[in-house]
C-alpha cells in the first residue's frame, strides 16, 4: 500500500509530468515519420533525450518542491524508514521511464511494419542503456533535490551537464593523455554518470572485448551496466543518507 | 516550566534544549547571523495533558514543536517522545503533527491525501476508508472530500491537515495554530475533538496565538520569550486567580505593611489596595483579616486575570 502509494505519486505529483509523457512519445513518433534516421542514429537520440534530459525533467523537485511548499513536514512524521521515500519515488520515476521505453519501442515497431522507414535491430540495447543511464541521472538529480529547494536540481544538473559535453570533454581528453591525471581521469570515468560507457556499450563496441579482473573475467558490456547499476545505488545512498539527516522546515514560500 | 511528578506517565520530555540556526556568509544575497531560537528549555507532558505553548511572535513556538516532531534537531540536550527520541520511528508511531501552513498535493482530493497519509502510516486499505469515512464526517470534510485540494481555502486545509494528524490515534498531539482560518463552527468542533482526545489519554501539545481558545481547553501554559521559557508567576495562576481591589477609607500603606505579605501586594496607596489572590476562596479571609486589623472598607473588587491579562502582563514586563 505505501510503495503503491509513494510510487503512484511520483506520476501524479505534477499535471506536467503527463504532458512530458506525450510529448516524449510524440517527438520520438514525428522522428521515426519524418527523418530518414538508422536504427544507432535513432537510438542515439532517445539515448540522449531519454537517458538524460526525460530523467531531468521527470525528477525535477521531487524532494524540492515538498521541502519549499513545507508539504514534506508532516510526511515525515509518520512511522516508516525516510529511505522508503526515496527508493520508491526514484522507483515510480524509473517505472515510468520503463514504460516509456516499451512505448517508444513499440511505435517504432509499427512504424517499421507499416512504413519500414527505421529499422529495429540493435534499437532494443539502445533503450535498455537509455533506461540505465536514466537511472543514474535520476537517482543523481533526486539526491540533489534532497538539498536543493524546489525544482533547481535539474537546472542545475542540466547546466553541468551540457558545460561537461562543452568544456569539460575536450578537457578530458586532454588530460588523459598526460600521466599525472591517472586519478582525476579514472574519477571521472568511474564516478560521473557513466555517459560515455553506457554510449559505447549500446553502439556495440564491447561486444567483443573481456575485462579480466583478477581471477575473473567478465564481458566488458556486463561490467557497463554494473557499473551504471552501482552508480545509481551509490547516487541513491548518498541521497537516503542525505535524506535521513536533513532537517526540515514548516515555513512556506 | 511545567514538570511532571509521575514518570511513567510522562510522554513527551525535553531536557535542557537549546536550538542555534547557524548564519550563513552568502555570496549573492546578504549573509545571517546564527540565532539562538531556544535557550535551555526542559519540559515535560503527561497523558491526557493539554499545554499551550504561547507567547510573542518570534518566541520560538514553532522551533519548539518542530524539536518535538523531530523536523529538526536540537543543537543542545534532548528530547524524547514516548520514551524513544523524537524522530526515530517508534517515537513518530504515536505521532500527530499539523504544522501551521498545512500544504498537500494540489492535483490530490482530500480523500486521496487522506488514503496516501495513511498508507504512510501503514493502515490497511479498510481501515484508510473507515478513518477517512470518520473524519469527513467528524470534521465536516463532506462537501470537499472528493475535491482537489489545490482549490482549497486554508479552514479545509486546516480540517484535512486535523484529519491527517489523527489518522494514526495519536498518543502525542503537535499543533501549531490549530484554529488558523477555521470557522466558528470549525474552532468549536475543534475544541471538542480535543478534549475528546485528552480524556482519551492523549498528550496534546498547541501554539497558538489564540489564547481565549487555548484557555477554554488548558490551565496548563508555557509561556516563550526570545527562546525562554518564563514563570507564569507564582502569585497568580492564568484562569483561576486575580486581583483583590480594596478601597479604604484611609491608612492603605499602614495596613498594607501590618496585615499582608509583601509578595501578596501589587499595589498599595493611601485609599487602595491591590492584593494578588490565588484562589478565589481566599477573599472572605482576606477581607475578615483586613476588617479586623482596623481597615476601615469601603469597597471590594475581584478582577480576574484570565490568560490574556497573564500574557499581557509578562510581555509588558519584558518590553
Amino acid at each position: 500500500m505505501r510503495a503503491y502509494e509513494l510510487i503512484k505519486e511520483t506520476f501524479c505529483k505534477k499535471r506536467y509530468i503527463l504532458i512530458i509523457h506525450l510529448s516524449w512519445l510524440i517527438l520520438c513518433g514525428i522522428f521515426c515519420c519524418f527523418f530518414s534516421m538508422s536504427a544507432s542514429e535513432f537510438g542515439r537520440f532517445i539515448f540522449l533525450w531519454g537517458g538524460c534530459f526525460l530523467a531531468l525533467a521527470l525528477s525535477a523537485g521531487i524532494f524540492g518542491d515538498d521541502i519549499s511548499s513545507g508539504r514534506i513536514c508532516i510526511i515525515v512524521t509518520k512511522p516508516f524508514w525516510l529511505g522508503e521515500l526515496y527508493i520508491y519515488r526514484l522507483l515510480g520515476l524509473s517505472l515510468q521511464a520503463a514504460v516509456d521505453f516499451i512505448l517508444v519501442w513499440c511505435i517504432i515497431f509499427i512504424l517499421h511494419i507499416l512504413m519500414r522507414k527505421v529499422s529495429t535491430d540493435g534499437l532494443a540495447l539502445w533503450l535498455f542503456a537509455s533506461w540505465l543511464l536514466f537511472n543514474t541521472c535520476a537517482a543523481l538529480s533526486t539526491s540533489l533535490s534532497v538539498v536543493v529547494e524546489r525544482a533547481y536540481n535539474a537546472l542545475i544538473l542540466l547546466v553541468v551537464i551540457v558545460t561537461a559535453f562543452i568544456v569539460a570533454d575536450p578537457l578530458m581528453e586532454y588530460l588523459k593523455e598526460q600521466a599525472e591525471t591517472g586519478v582525476l581521469v579514472s574519477f571521472t570515468r568511474f564516478a560521473c554518470p557513466p555517459f560515455k560507457m553506457l554510449y559505447e556499450f549500446a553502439g556495440g563496441e564491447y561486444d567483443k572485448n573481456i575485462l579480466t579482473v583478477v581471477r575473473f573475467s567478465l564481458a566488458k558490456s556486463v561490467a557497463c551496466v554494473v557499473h551504471s547499476l552501482i552508480l545509481t545505488v551509490v547516487y541513491s545512498v548518498v541521497g537516503i543518507v542525505l535524506l535521513s539527516r536533513r532537517q526540515f522546515s514548516c515555513r512556506r514560500d | 516550566m511545567i514538570h511532571n511528578d509521575n514518570k511513567q506517565t510522562t510522554v513527551i520530555e525535553c531536557k535542557q534544549l537549546t536550538k542555534v540556526y547557524k548564519g550563513h556568509k552568502g555570496l549573492l544575497v546578504g549573509c545571517s547571523k546564527a540565532v539562538c531560537a531556544l535557550k535551555n528549555i526542559s519540559l515535560s507532558v503527561s497523558k491526557g495533558q493539554i499545554i499551550g505553548l504561547i507567547g510573542p511572535n518570534g518566541a520560538g513556538k514553532t522551533t519548539f514543536l518542530n524539536l518535538m516532531a523531530g523536523l529538526i534537531f536540537p543543537t543542545k540536550g534532548c528530547v524524547t517522545v514516548c520514551g524513544y527520541p523524537a524522530r526515530s520511528i517508534e517515537a513518530r508511531s504515536g505521532l500527530g503533527y499539523m504544522p501551521e501552513y498545512p500544504a498537500f498535493l494540489g492535483s490530490y482530493s482530500a480523500r486521496a491525501v487522506l488514503r496516501y497519509h495513511g498508507a504512510l502510516l501503514g493502515l490497511s486499505h479498510k481501515a484508510i476508508s473507515l478513518r477517512t469515512d470518520k473524519s469527513s464526517q467528524q470534521l465536516q470534510m463532506k462537501e470537499f472530500i472528493d475535491r482537489p485540494c489545490s482549490g482549497f481555502s486554508q479552514g479545509m486545509k486546516q480540517r484535512l491537515a486535523l484529519a491527517v494528524a489523527l489518522m494514526n490515534d495519536p498518543q502525542v498531539l503537535l499543533l501549531d495554530e490549530p484554529s488558523n482560518g477555521l470557522d466558528p463552527v470549525g474552532i468549536i468542533q475543534l475544541r471538542d475533538m480535543l478534549k475528546q482526545l485528552r480524556d482519551s489519554g492523549a498528550a496534546i501539545v498547541i501554539s497558538s496565538h489564540r489564547l481565549g481558545e487555548l484557555e477554554k481547553l488548558t490551565s496548563d501554559y508555557v509561556f516563550l520569550y526570545r527562546g525562554e521559557v518564563i514563570s507564569l508567576g507564582d502569585r497568580i495562576v492564568a484562569g483561576q486567580a486575580g486581583r483583590l481591589r480594596v478601597e479604604l477609607v484611609s491608612n492603605g500603606n499602614d495596613i498594607a505593611e501590618k496585615l499582608l505579605s509583601p509578595s501578596k501586594i501589587l499595589g498599595v496607596s493611601d485609599t487602595e489596595l491591590e492584593i494578588a489572590v490565588s484562589n478565589r476562596e481566599e477573599v472572605p479571609d482576606i477581607v475578615n483579616n483586613l476588617a479586623k486589623g482596623g481597615a476601615r472598607i469601603t469597597g471590594v473588587l475581584l478582577q480576574r486575570e484570565n490568560i490574556e491579562d497573564v500574557f499581557l502582563r509578562l510581555y509588558n514586563e519584558r518590553n
